[in-house]
């Protein structure tokens, strides 16, 4: 009999005792869900995202189901990081899985300081930037719609601290490996893709749109094939580790995911249907890596085959 | 009581009449402790679609020789409640709860009993736990029309052999009195018949209920039903403005809040 095949998988500076996360803002802080799902199971956590000051979020209503997916416009509703420092952390520090806190910020400077302020804290292993957010300064336009000003602002970033850097395309975009070159440029270790599409729904009885913000993300099944697209040229354009997100639900979403050249991957929306989801994966992805008589999960990283072999 | 993700054996589905289904589910023994005003986010997809779990409130629970069964009581609206009204008996559905915050037993009667359509199903366990404790209930049950009070004849044999009343209204007129419910509500109410009022049904009715409950000193509690994602308090979808300024989550906090908590 061959050894089990190791799960265990290198991003550029972090490591993961297994390909798995959960996305983030699809599974709040982690602790609560304790009693609903194996946490320590999971090769990573993202936490909710995380600003300087707590924030309310939208008014109601924040979801809608659409075909294979769900719109939202919970806008950002978080603790804030102070809070999730003193009241959460400390609860999540015994995992095997890696803490990753996902920050935001409404102008440039908070992100820097964002990062400063978990740069002391061992439990966080990396820090991912959620920079589809819009730019106050900049009327409104998300930092990370503008390759100059994303370059920056991880720049600003890496010069506060040392963990793993994580940028998170937004796939809003013509080029998105043009913002993946400019993360990199600014000092990106590693790149997550995709966020939510911007999404709009209305209802023909009511009229009125499904979301009280009129637009919100999409996120779900029905935006896999636009993340594996945004995935693929992504890894083969900037050669940075990428983390492969969106409508991941099956053993055969992450080994697509893979293929177009992620190193790992987060779980969303799926965690909605079943929190169970990412740890059924964890579980699946050594069964399939084991059928398949591969060693590691790394064999199936970029190994898509072209129609023309060379 | 923590909330398990397990499965629901389906036993029966009912039409109440039709577009009102009830649908009997063998479930796990942690349910026989489900409280009035809970509820569970439960599979309803065939094949693809939907892809959420639905939120239905805990309609009825029944402990028998053959284990702990629950009912939903629902109402064909779209694409979910539809596919769960076509489940077939023996289907397995997965099926997560009992989830939320219930209605607190009335400290003290006389209760009533408000309910808007499909709203009545959390009532009908707050019912049966106020009767078990020997509090005069009235229940005053309101739709558009009378194909809009789904089991209203289970609910007044029930309120009346406790010696209570049960109070329809429909506003086109075809069954009970002609008008909304809160009418002959405020009547009652005027007449300080109770201290206590539980209620479910549309954001509208919660919220005047809410005015009246205020104007005539009632403690009034109201199940809420608003969009929910997980149910678990993962998404922070079912947001609730509450008076403090924030938003609540329905399915953490509620659905159950006291009427004067929630920022209408
Ligand atoms: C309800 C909800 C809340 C989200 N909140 C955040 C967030 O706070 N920060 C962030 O970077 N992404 C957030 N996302 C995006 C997800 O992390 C993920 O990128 C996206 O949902 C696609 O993956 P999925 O299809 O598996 O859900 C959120 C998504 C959903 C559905
Ligand atoms: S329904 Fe998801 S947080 Fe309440």
């Amino acid at each position: 009999m061959s050894p089990p095949p190791a799960l265990a998988v290198r991003l550029g500076p972090l490591e993961l005792p297994n390909p798995i996360l959960t996305a983030s803002g699809t599974f709040g802080y982690g602790l609560e869900f304790a009693h609903l799902a194996r946490l320590e199971r999971l090769g990573g956590l993202v936490t909710k995202g995380l600003s300087r000051e707590p924030l309310a979020g939208n008014p109601p209503p924040r979801i809608a189901e659409t075909r294979g997916g769900v719109l939202n416009s919970i806008g950002l509703q978080n603790i804030g990081i102070e809070s999730f420092l003193a009241d959460v952390l400390p609860g999540l520090t015994d995992l095997p899985g890696k803490v990753i806190v996902n920050l935001f910020g409404y102008e440039l400077d908070d992100y820097p300081r964002l990062a400063e302020r978990v740069e002391p804290c061992a439990g966080v292993a990396a820090v991912e930037l959620n920079v589809s957010c819009p730019n106050v300064k900049r009327g409104g336009i998300e930092f990370g719609h503008d390759p100059e000003v994303l370059e920056r602002l991880v720049a600003a970033v890496r010069g506060a601290t040392s963990k793993p850097v994580i940028v998170k395309l937004s796939p809003n975009v013509a080029r998105p490996w043009e913002l993946g070159e400019a993360a990199k440029a600014g000092g990106a270790d590693i790149l997550s893709a995709i966020n939510t599409l911007l999404g709009m729904s209305i209802d023909p009885w009511t009229r009125r749109p499904r979301l009280h913000t009129g637009r919100g993300g999409l996120s779900g099944p029905a935006i896999r094939p636009v993340a594996v697209r945004v995935v693929y040229d992504v890894a083969r354009r900037v050669g940075l580790p990428v983390i492969g997100i969106g409508g991941i639900e099956t053993v055969d979403d992450v080994v697509e995911f893979l293929l177009a050249g992620a190193s790992a991957v987060q779980v969303g929306t799926a965690l909605f249907r079943d929190p169970r989801t990412a740890e059924r994966l964890v579980d699946g992805l050594a069964e399939r890596l084991a059928a398949l008589g591969l060693e590691r999960v790394g064999d199936l990283v970029g190994a898509v085959r072209p129609w023309e072999e060379a | 009581m923590v909330a398990r993700d397990g499965e629901a054996r389906v036993v029966a589905v009912v039409a109440r009449p039709l577009p009102y289904y009830t649908i009997e589910l063998e479930v796990g023994a942690e349910y026989a402790a489900v409280e009035p005003g809970q509820f569970v986010m439960i599979e309803t997809r065939h094949g693809l679609e939907p892809y959420l779990r639905r939120a239905f409130s805990v309609h009825d629970v029944a402990l028998g020789d053959s284990g702990t069964r629950i009912e939903l009581l629902g109402k064909i609206v779209g694409r979910g409640t539809a596919a769960l009204a076509a489940a077939r008996p023996g289907e397995r559905l997965a099926l997560l709860g009992p989830l939320g915050r219930p209605f607190s037993p009335p400290a003290a009667g006389p209760l009533a009993l408000v309910a808007g359509g499909v709203g009545s199903a959390p009532l009908l366990l707050d019912l049966r736990r106020a009767l078990a404790r020997g509090v005069r209930v009235d229940l005053f049950y309101g739709g558009r029309s009378a194909a809009d009070l789904p089991r209203f004849d289970d609910f007044r044999a029930l309120v009346e052999t406790a010696g209570g009343e049960a109070i329809a209204t429909t506003e086109d007129g075809s069954a009970g009195r002609r008008g909304l419910v809160t009418e002959p509500l405020a009547e009652r109410l005027a007449r300080g018949d109770y201290r206590a009022l539980h209620a479910c049904g549309p954001m509208g009715l919660l919220a005047r209920l809410a005015e009246l409950a205020a104007a005539h000193g009632v403690a009034a509690e109201g199940a809420l039903e608003t969009e929910m994602g997980c149910g678990f308090g993962a998404c922070l979808g079912c947001a609730v403005p509450h008076v403090s300024g924030r938003y609540a989550l329905c399915c953490k906090e509620g659905p159950v809040f006291r009427l004067d908590e929630v920022r209408w």
